[in-house]
This record gives C-alpha cells, structure tokens and sequence, in this order.
C-alpha cells in the first residue's frame, strides 16, 4: 500500500492539482463552441473527447482525491490482524555422548 | 474565435443547467462509488429536461460514465476490493449481452413501433427492479448486525460445488466457479445495460447471489465493468459525432468528487449498507418507471387515460426518480458521518485506556 499522505501533503497537491484543475476547465469553456463543434465531428474526431475526459479525469480525479484527504475524510485501514508467531524452538545441535 | 453550434443538438448552457448538471453528477457519482452503479438512470432524463436531445444525452452521460467508473475502480482497487479478472470476465459476456439486447429492442420496435418499445422498457424497468431490488432490500434487513452474511448454504456456494470445466479462480473475491455460470450474469447486466442503461442492478446482485462475492468487491468490481462498456459505447456514440463535451465535463466535475467520497464511504460503514442502499434505490426507481406505465398502454389504444393525468405521473416519475437517487445519496452520507463519530469515539476511549 501507498505511504500515507500527511495533510499538509494533501493541501499543497490539493493546491496544484486545483490549479491545474481550473486550467483545464477554463480552457475548455473558453473555447467552448470551436471545441464542442470540432469534438462532434464524428469518425477519428472521436479520440478528441475521449482523450479530454482523460485528461480531466486525471487532473479533476487528483484534485478531488486530495481535497477529501485534506478535509480529513479518509479511508479506515482494516484493522491489522497479528499473524501468530511460532514459538522458537530450540536450535538442534549435535551433541556428543561421551 | 466565434463559431455557432447546431441548435438542434446542443443546447444554450445557463448557469441555473450548470449547478443542476453539476449537483446530479455529485450525487450520481457518491453512489456509483458506493454501490458500483447507479446515478445514470436520473442524468439521461436529467439533461433531456433541459432540451438535450435523447442521443446527446445518452452519448454524453456515457462519455462520462466511463472516467468516473475508472476513479472509482482505481481508488477501490487501492482498498483491496476489485477483482480486475472477474471484471474483465464479466464485461466481455456483458458486451454480448448488450448486442442481445440491442437486437431484441430492433425486434419489438419493428413489431410495436416507440411506444411498444417504451413500454418494453418500462416494464423491464418494474420488473426487475421489484424482483431483484426486493430480494437485494430483504437481504439487507436480515442481514446480522454486524453486517455478515447469513450462515447456511446459498445459491452461490452450491454452484460452486459443480464442477464443470472451465474452472475459474477469482482471487479478490475469493472464489473458484465455472465460467458458465459467469456468462449468464455478465449476459444478463449487458442486457439491462442496453434496455434501461443500468447493468449494475443486475450485475451486483448477480456477482453476490450467484457467484458469491461479498457485497464490498461486488460493487467495486461492477465499476471495471461499467468502465470497459462505458468506453465502448462512448467509442460508438463519439464517432457518430453526439458527445457534447461541455454537458459531460460539467457532469464529469462533480462525479469525480462524488464518486472517490462514495469510495471511502465502503471502508467506513457495514457491509450491508451497500445492499440496502441499492436495494432501497431500485424499488424506488420501480415505482417511478411503473407511473410511466399507463402513458404508453394509452399511445398503444390498450388503456384510456386522461392527457393532463398522463403528464402530472410524467412529472410525478422524473421526481422520484430524483428522490431515489437523493435519498440513497443521503443514506451513504448519514451512515458515514455516524461510523466516524463512531470510529473517532473509539480512537479517543483507546488513546485514554493507554495512557
């Protein structure tokens, strides 16, 4: 399992995964008729769509997972089970009746 | 750059559709994360109330789905709950089964015409949610309190008994079945998947009662499924040019908050919830598509029903349909705000029994 984010971790990427985040959106509002035509056009335009929610998967995904770990809203480890440990048994030596 | 888009198929966005889109895709996504699935049945009428039309919003709340189902299975993965071999399994009989279905809706819609097709639909809808939804809900409120499942010998563990060749081991999950009585689930989720855009109401239940997994990897493995099919439908509906980008980017915004919230919400409460939820949130959606019912009996000249008493049970199913989605959603949040009360109650009595 992944080492354990500290919340200052999770504020900072929170931060820049938000940026990034809001970049994208921005970009794609901006935008949003040019882009929402050429993305329609059908055929091999179909990777256009399909690569953004990609793209805003992984950026919107990293900024949402982050925010609810600096809201300190996470996930409870299962509870580590102690695997018993068997009982050392004495090393076999050769001994030496004389 | 100043480009006009065809009006016929996407629409003005107003900033009052933005927050709807927005808070539906929230909600649709904490329960798809909860229970594997869910949330797309409200988007597709969701979207065409606001004058999507019905291919756009069912190429765009695909084009959607898949993405989130991704995070979802990802971050579920991480909690050790996906069986990524039986997902896999699964979505290639469920990709059949969506071929079946396709050909099945062709047949009565030829025979029927839309209204016989809509009907088909609705009725589907009613009963398999009744039948499966109830027994899922049954299931859920006999469950022991500690959320286990029953003693005794289930359906599922006397299927594993049989032998029949092939053998598949599905190590996550925790079980050894034949891969014949894989096929019928995955073939049965594609079907609903093609008829009501749900497989996971078929597809959950079918992985717990009859291949055995638990309700947790259930749900989780659901989420493989949903995305391979997803991709695939998307795949189909972007080449026909009908995504609208900025429907499913606004969906996709909120989903992607929802759906990882919904993921840690499994490792926080009981087991069982996950079959209550989802039980609770089928017969709700039954009563809503059975109110959609006598519109279509009339359009076919089997029922006479009066135009305005049509129109108030239209408006009377879209709402609880939102009220199932709604009500599910504040289920899971309730039950995770109690459990880490609960939890950090606990941390605090063992912090203090230490020192």
């Amino acid at each position: 399992m992944a080492h354990e984010m500290t919340k200052k971790q999770a504020v900072m990427r929170m931060i820049g995964f938000g940026a990034a985040s809001a970049a994208v959106f921005g970009a794609i509002f901006h935008f949003a008729n040019p882009i929402t035509e050429i993305f329609s056009r059908g055929g091999f335009y179909a990777a256009l769509p399909i690569a953004t929610v990609f793209l805003v998967s992984y950026v919107h995904g990293s900024f949402a997972s982050n925010l609810w770990t600096a809201l300190g809203i996470n996930a409870k480890q299962p509870a580590k089970t102690l695997q018993p440990t068997a009982a050392k048994r004495p090393e076999v030596r050769a001994t030496l009746n004389a | 750059m100043d480009v006009a888009l065809d009006s016929l198929r996407f629409i003005d966005l107003s900033t009052s559709s933005i927050i709807f889109l927005f808070i539906v895709g929230f909600i649709g996504g904490l329960v798809s994360g909860f229970i594997g699935s869910g949330g797309a049945f409200v988007l597709t009428p969701g979207m065409m109330s606001l004058g999507v039309p019905g291919t756009v919003a069912v190429a765009s709340n695909m084009c959607h789905k898949f993405p989130k189902a991704l995070v979802g299975a990802i971050k579920r993965f991480r909690y050790g709950q996906v069986d990524i071999k039986l997902g896999l399994v699964m979505a290639v009989s469920a990709g059949v089964g969506v071929q079946f279905g396709i050909k099945l809706q062709r047949i009565i819609l030829e025979k029927w015409g839309q209204s016989g097709s809509n009907l088909y639909v609705s009725l589907s809808f009613v009963a398999v949610l009744i039948l499966v939804g109830g027994y899922v809900f049954y299931d859920a409120m006999t469950a022991d309190k500690s959320g286990k499942p029953k003693p005794g010998v289930s359906l599922a563990q006397r299927l594993q008994k049989i032998e029949l060749w092939p053998m598949m081991t599905f190590k996550t999950a925790g079980v050894r079945i034949s891969m014949w009585f894989t096929i019928p689930v995955g073939l049965a989720t594609g079907m609903l998947a093609a008829t009501i855009a749900v497989g996971g109401f078929v597809g959950v239940p079918g992985m717990i009662y009859i291949i055995g997994c638990s309700g947790l990897v259930a749900s989780a493995t659901e989420l493989v499924i949903a995305f391979v099919m997803g991709l695939g439908g998307t795949v189909n509906w972007a080449m026909h040019g009908m995504v609208d980008i900025r429907l499913t980017v606004i969906i996709l915004a909120g989903s992607l908050l929802g759906v990882q919230l919904g993921a840690i919400g499994t490792t926080i409460v009981k087991e069982s919830l996950i079959k209550f939820v989802m039980g609770s949130i089928m017969l709700i959606v039954a009563v809503s598509r059975g109110l959609a019912v006598p519109k279509y009996l009339a359009e076919l000249g089997l029922m006479d029903v009066d135009p305005g008493t049509v129109s108030i049970m239209d408006k009377a199913s879209f709402l609880i349909m939102c009220a199932a989605l709604t009500f599910g959603a504040l289920i899971i949040l309730g039950s995770m705000y109690k459990a880490r009360k609960a939890n950090a109650a606990e941390e605090e009595r063992e912090a203090i029994v230490r020192v």
